[in-house]
């Protein structure tokens, strides 16, 4: 499985509207050579029926308001329910190192905060794609 | 004299910036005619004769969190600690137009700002507080809950309509700034947002019922010129609608706008910027529209640091750059100025933070003398030329806007958010090639984070105690009351009447944020919201 066969649903769950995150890392994973299906503001339940519609392998939240824990959750909870509880779930916004280990126990790889290369998450992803579950 | 640099050096936005400027450099400039006195056209030294002389700039910071107890106890400490202005920030579902109990916007309810749902909450905000001694802010959704609730609470509390101060945000180039729940059409937007303005300028003469905004879409990563031109292609948008509706005299529709811009890194670039908006402003309202009255023609402004300096890494460096930040806005001769907490990278601020940027302002009006005579900077031959430069600039960009059909237009096909996005890729480029330097991220970046700061953290009681209070108020009110408000407010909707005064009856009947907000959408039908990769 190469970058082209990768495809990554982006969204923010809750509803605050501050989209540049979302826009500026979406457009480095096209520009990587992805398929991105941009959400934009999508509640948990839409994020999970989008993702099993479109059989995503990846689902990237953009959340810039202290209520990520509740929304992560809730995403990764309506996941599972829509048989997509395998999807790599990456969390990008203002996230406090206070709660990285919980929200890794709760099933996120990958948490960008602001500040972050592009570059680097891109490498990220680009770097665990045996990981992904259609290789499997 | 030429310099052999050029080429290399450049503004922000891309202007060249030379070596040196000298007299050469603005000897085609009538300092009469483009420059002048302070307090008279075109402005472009302050809108007042006597500036900060006179008066210093009002300290207002937007705020507010958790519970409309909470924010209550944090505006009057706000207000003990010297600050004169009060701001509203709506939490999520207020700004969304959402019910507290929406299944769609439970995890946001008391996030990043007050939740108001109801005239009690907005009672309970202002509790101790002397509305008739200061003036609010209200960052308003168009046809929301915040000024009909000011006006009533106002009007219980003996104050008359015409003593009443404060501004509403009601910009349609904000508000399109972020992609919120429920937003109706562009068009829709400006209808509404026309009608408060049309209403304040009969009966809340004190009132201004639109703040120009061009602070949100300048954080979405576009220059200080087209942030300029589209602050200035929306007044044309405003007064074009006025306009056409003709039900106002254009003079008095005009004396109502207040502005609110951001103050950004560039330090003479945004300088510039606000002194050429003075200008640009006066040129649209005298020679666009033949207003003579020069009072239509002073922009009064509200600035604030841009968020989008804030850097997440060593955040404590944010205090530098919002003081810098703060003492262009005050070069610039800005009328209100919001100094961001030096945390919001970070997380919502704390009351260490708040302190902060309460203080940083009255170090830089009691401490540094730069106050002490009117625009400093006036003459200055570099920003006297970069000021003409940038408002050069800043009409071509009207152009552009106004060349595919005007800023609602522009927003509703999607123009302006490709400029949004082209820009926010480009700023990522340049960050990544080390043409913006931003310290600490990209430029001597350290491996760890090496101090700690304080986390602010909100009370995730918030939710159930907002979810409780609405239930009751849905319980307690009379229904029928209510009903019959909403019922009248779909057909003025329906009609070309101003919406105003039947939002205001709809609030006196307790009707919710959510309710309100359905009648525009059910009648206009939503919008989709134009961005994508």
């Amino acid at each position: 499985m190469d970058s082209k066969n990768v495809k990554i649903l982006m969204a923010k769950p809750g509803l605050e509207g501050h989209w540049r995150g979302l826009i500026a890392v979406s457009s480095a994973f096209r520009d990587a050579g992805f398929e991105v299906i941009y959400g934009g503001s999508m509640r948990p339940a839409e994020i999970a029926t989008t993702a099993a519609q479109e059989d995503v392998d990846i689902v990237g939240l953009s959340i810039l308001c202290s209520n990520y824990m509740p929304l992560t959750s809730q995403t990764i909870e309506q996941l599972k329910a829509h048989g997509k509880g395998d999807v790599m779930v990456l969390l990008g916004g203002i996230i406090y190192p206070d709660d990285f280990t919980e929200l890794q126990k709760m099933g996120v790889s990958g948490i960008f905060i602001p500040g972050t290369p592009l570059e680097d998450i891109v490498k990220f992803v680009n770097d665990r794609i045996p990981e992904l579950k259609k290789v499997a | 004299m030429t310099a052999n640099n050029e080429d290399q050096i450049k503004s922000a936005s891309g202007i060249p910036i030379k070596d040196l400027y000298i007299p050469n450099d603005i000897k085609d400039i009538d300092y009469d005619k483009e420059i002048g006195l302070p307090g008279q056209p075109p402005f472009t030294r302050g809108v007042y004769q006597t500036m900060y002389r006179g008066q210093l700039w009002t300290i207002r910071r937007l705020s507010g969190f958790n519970t409309p107890e909470d924010t209550n106890n944090l505006y009057r400490e706000e207000y003990e600690l010297g600050q004169t202005g009060f701001s509203i920030a709506p939490d999520i579902s207020t700004a969304s137009g959402m019910d507290p109990d929406d299944p769609r916007v439970v995890s946001d309810v008391g996030h990043a700002g007050a939740p108001i749902y109801s005239l009690e909450d907005m009672e309970t905000v202002f509790d101790g507080l002397p509305i008739e001694r200061v003036s609010t802010f209200l960052a308003d959704r168009v046809g929301g809950l915040l000024t009909p609730a000011y006006f009533i609470m106002a009007q219980k509390r003996g104050i008359p309509m015409d003593q009443v101060r404060g501004t509403t945000a009601n910009d349609l180039c904000t508000w399109s700034s972020m992609e919120l729940a429920n937003q109706p059409t562009p068009h829709t937007f400006l209808r509404m947002s026309v009608d408060l303005i049309e209403w304040c300028a009969e009966n809340a003469p004190r009132w201004y019922p639109i703040s120009m905004n061009s602070y949100n879409p300048r954080d979405n990563g576009i220059t200080a010129v087209q942030e300029l031109g589209m602050l200035m292609a929306t007044v044309i948008q405003y007064i074009e609608e006025a306009k056409r509706r003709g039900r106002v005299p254009l003079d008095k529709f005009v004396r109502r706008f207040a502005f609110n811009m951001a103050v950004h890194n560039d330090f003479f670039e945004e300088i510039c910027k606000l002194r050429a908006a003075r200008r640009m402003l006066l040129k649209i309202i005298r020679d666009r529209y033949g207003i003579d009255d020069p009072k239509c023609g002073q922009l009064r402004v509200h600035v604030q640091s841009s968020g989008s300096t804030h850097t997440h890494q060593e955040p404590l460096n944010n205090l530098v750059r919002i003081a810098y930040q703060v003492m262009a806005g005050v070069l610039g001769g800005a009328q209100s100025i919001h100094a961001n907490g030096y945390d919001e990278a970070v997380c919502l601020p704390t009351d260490q933070s708040m302190l902060l940027s309460i203080r940083t302002e009255q170090i830089v009006a009691l401490e540094t003398n730069v106050t002490n005579t009117i625009d400093p900077l006036g003459g200055s031959y570099f920003v006297e030329s970069l000021t003409n430069e940038i408002e050069e600039r800043a009409w071509d960009f009207v152009k552009k806007i106004e060349e595919v059909g005007g800023m609602a237009q522009a927003i509703n096909t999607g123009w302006i958010h490709r400029e949004y996005k082209a820009a926010i890729i480009d700023y990522e480029r340049k960050l990544r090639s080390g043409e913006i330097n931003v310290v600490g991220v990209n430029k001597f970046r350290m491996e760890k984070e090496p101090h700690s700061i304080p986390i602010f953290k909100p009370d995730p009681k918030s939710a159930d105690i907002l979810v409780e209070r609405i239930k009751r108020q849905r319980e307690q009110r009379d229904n029928a009351k209510v009903t019959k408000a909403l019922q009248n407010l779909e057909e003025v909707v329906r009609s070309e009447e101003n919406t105003f005064p039947a939002i205001m009856e709809a609030v006196k009947a307790q009707a919710t944020p959510g309710e309100l907000a359905a009648i525009p959408l059910k009648v206009y039908g939503p919008w989709t919201y134009p961005i994508g990769v």
